[in-house]
């Protein structure tokens, strides 16, 4: 049964490449956020801006259930409110600093953004798990017009998420079917790379004619 | 032992970095380079007709080269930062010491013309770089379903800090690495281990140390 | 160009070094307009068409503009102090608007966390109260009384020391620091930040300093400057918009950003605005 995906969630990551007390830039159509995952394993996105001066915050560093900026320490809760100014560290920041924060879900070691208010979960992709991230210099809508690629690679049956990232590029999230083995993993990741190649090379020749 | 250097040398910080890693004592020489070029000067000249950074020497050893600069300091002082000897992963490592001077003509040489103004061509740089990055993503993939995290072995070894400063300062010359979550994490992995030293470009890992805490009562507004 | 740029137009912008000349020149931009600077007696700098533009060299370097200045460069007095020496630390292009790389160089704020255990460490993160003003008859921003705790303040320094800070804003995209001279306490070191606005969101910037120092070898105090500048050239590249906002709303300052405030209210006045964004978008 094909995997209908909901254009309310976006695939941002794989769950293995945000470990615990890391921050990531999340690339999604609509721009950058800062995806990062407590100390604690809670998963949190913000706009990927410091209200402060701009900086963004997915440079910066987790400690404990916070995401700080790397440029002056203001670190930012789970809501996205400030809760603390190194510079003055015995004010209670005003509730008026705020990152925009955004749903998030983790499914089968995918994690998706909200986009809107959806009504259902994201897809749990029964059959497969994850295999990495790859972007590409192609556009989105070349490679797949509904966010979705079945494919086999190696002889192994593959589920590619597709999520445009802007200037014509975009991120593959891989899926292998979950009966793959390390093996079949190594194999599959080489032949994602001769795909990736194929698919550059087609968009070059194209953008040539 | 003295290292010829400089603050914003990625390689001359390779050895700076293996050195505090094998917690070997550098005698540090700054040269001028930029602005001064004093690195093609007739006295370094002597020591590298090359006119490169950094040189390192030991009594009548002179090396020019910061791979083989690498591989001395780790056979002086830290030897398990050679691997264990199996061809295999023998091979690994030498590959990526090979591979390492990629890194530094093309994300060395982005860096170098977008921060430093020297000429270059800036966009064939970086696009070399990108491949040189897919190179290290895809095989740092591979080691992960291995369920390892460094390049050669199951420890970090000379290839990975010949290979981390270039890729880490990747940024530097306009080349954004986001797109390469597994380089991501083992830059992380390097930059945690003890005895990591940083160079301008690479910052604190600030949640490695608790967050101090507020001793008064919060005043407001 | 925008109009809106003209006042900015008529202000002195560093173009090199006077002492680094190619023999072929410095072929570079000012304002996004192409210009070539000369070697020679006198020094040149010619705009597209082959016009020549007005030229100082001072503190090391070779001055312009595109427009008419209507005053002299701005004074260093501490520059011809008998003692100091002068420190040419070089170019560092920077893809920010020249108005956030001045920015920047005014706060004290980001040390623990961008010059860790350098110029700031945990837990010495508070800013104390300092005076900002912005002077009407010399028409500068000035912050003082200004203070820090530092682990290492300078090159010289060899712990960690409260340091004293003034900063000094004569021109849109120059700044002068004034701090604590480890070798002779009760006078100041002066450390520079000339900006070259290359285009409005892309700067060359050539740091200068002035220093009370016999003992570090010049090398030395470059790599110092250049090290410290290089660690918020990552910052300065992920700061979004690449433009200064003017917008009040746009970015939240505190207590410890008021030489912000008033950099930038003073830019507004001015209609200093090159590099500069007025609304939010």
């Amino acid at each position: 049964m094909p995997v209908e995906l909901h254009r309310d969630w976006i695939p941002v990551a794989l769950s293995a490449d945000l470990p615990a007390a890391t921050v990531v830039p999340a690339h999604t159509p609509s721009g950058i956020l800062a995806l990062w995952r407590s100390e604690s394993g809670k998963l949190t996105a913000l706009a990927d801006r410091c209200p402060h001066r701009g900086m963004r915050l997915s440079y910066g560093f987790v400690r404990g259930e916070a995401l700080s900026c790397i440029y002056h320490g203001w670190s930012y809760g789970r809501t996205g409110q400030c809760q603390r100014i190194p510079a003055h560290p015995d004010l209670t920041p005003p509730a008026a600093i705020k990152a925009a924060s955004y749903a998030t879900e983790e499914r089968n070691g995918v994690i998706w953004i909200a986009q809107n208010e959806p009504q259902e979960p994201p897809p749990t992709l029964d059959g497969f798990k994850p295999l990495r991230s790859m972007p590409l210099a192609v556009d989105a809508d070349r490679l797949s017009p509904t966010g979705e690629v079945r494919t086999e690679f190696a002889g192994i049956d593959m589920l590619l998420l597709i999520v445009a990232t802007g200037n014509g590029e975009a991120v593959a999230h891989i899926m292998i079917a979950a009966s793959a083995s390390k093996d079949d993993c190594v194999a599959a990741s080489r032949a994602a790379e001769g795909w990736r190649r194929d698919c550059e090379r087609l968009a070059l020749e194209d953008r040539a004619s | 032992m003295i290292l010829y250097d400089y603050i914003l040398s990625p390689d001359a910080y390779k050895v700076r970095l293996m050195a505090a890693l094998a917690g070997v004592k550098l005698d540090l020489r700054a040269v001028d380079v930029h602005p001064g070029r004093e690195h093609e000067s007739e006295p370094l000249r002597a020591l590298n007709p090359a006119g490169s950074i950094p040189i390192l020497i030991d009594g009548d050893l002179i090396l020019t080269e910061s791979a083989a600069m690498l591989v001395y300091l780790a056979r002086l002082a830290a030897p398990e930062w050679l691997g264990d000897g199996d061809a295999a992963g023998g091979a690994r490592i030498q590959q990526w010491l090979s591979f390492s001077p990629r890194l530094t003509d093309h994300l060395g040489g982005a860096r170098a013309t977008e921060m430093l103004a020297e000429p270059g061509d800036l966009p064939a740089l970086q696009q070399a770089g990108i491949i040189d990055l897919r190179q290290l993503e895809a095989a740092l993939i591979e080691r992960r379903i291995e369920g390892q995290c460094f390049l050669a072995a199951d420890r970090p070894t000379v290839a990975d800090i010949a290979c981390f400063p270039y890729a880490a300062l990747a940024p530097d010359g306009g080349v954004s690495l986001d797109p390469y979550p597994s380089i991501r994490l083992w830059m992380r992995a390097i930059r945690m281990l003890p005895g990591f030293i940083e160079m301008p470009g690479i910052h604190r890992l600030h949640e490695l140390k608790p967050e101090p805490l507020s001793t008064e009562t919060p005043e407001t507004v | 160009m925008t109009t809106s740029s003209q006042p900015m137009i008529d202000q002195w912008y560093p173009v090199a070094l006077a002492s680094q000349l190619p023999p072929e020149g410095r072929a570079t931009q000012l304002m996004g307009a192409p210009i070539v600077v000369l070697p020679g007696e006198p020094i040149r700098v010619v705009a597209g068409g082959g016009r020549d533009l007005p030229v100082t060299v001072r503190y090391g370097h070779v001055w312009t503009s595109l427009g008419e200045p209507s005053k002299e460069l701005f004074d260093i007095p501490e520059a011809d102090q008998p003692g100091r020496r002068l420190v040419e630390v070089g170019v560092v292009r920077v893809r920010c608007s020249p108005l956030r790389a001045v920015e920047n160089f005014l706060d004290i704020a980001h040390f623990p966390f961008v010059h860790t255990d350098i110029l700031g460490a945990e837990p010495h993160t508070e800013v104390g109260k300092y005076d900002v003003e912005i002077r009407e008859e010399e028409d500068e921003v000035w912050a003082t009384k200004v203070q820090f705790y530092q682990p290492q303040a300078a090159k010289s320094a060899t712990g960690g020391i409260t340091t004293d800070y003034m900063y000094r804003v004569p021109a849109p995209t120059s700044s002068v620091l004034y701090k604590t001279c480890p070798a002779r306490p009760g006078d100041w070191d002066v450390i520079t930040l000339f900006v070259q606005p290359l285009t409005e969101e892309l700067c060359d910037v050539w740091p200068w300093m002035a220093l009370f120092d016999d003992e570090t070898p010049t090398t030395d105090l470059i790599h110092f400057q250049q090290m410290i500048f290089l660690q918020d050239r990552s910052i300065l590249e992920n700061q979004i918009p690449r433009l200064l906002p003017l917008d009040p709303g746009r970015e939240i300052p505190t207590r410890a950003d008021l030489t912000s405030v008033a950099y930038r209210r003073w830019l507004k006045r001015h209609l200093f605005t090159y590099g500069a964004q007025l609304v939010a978008q």
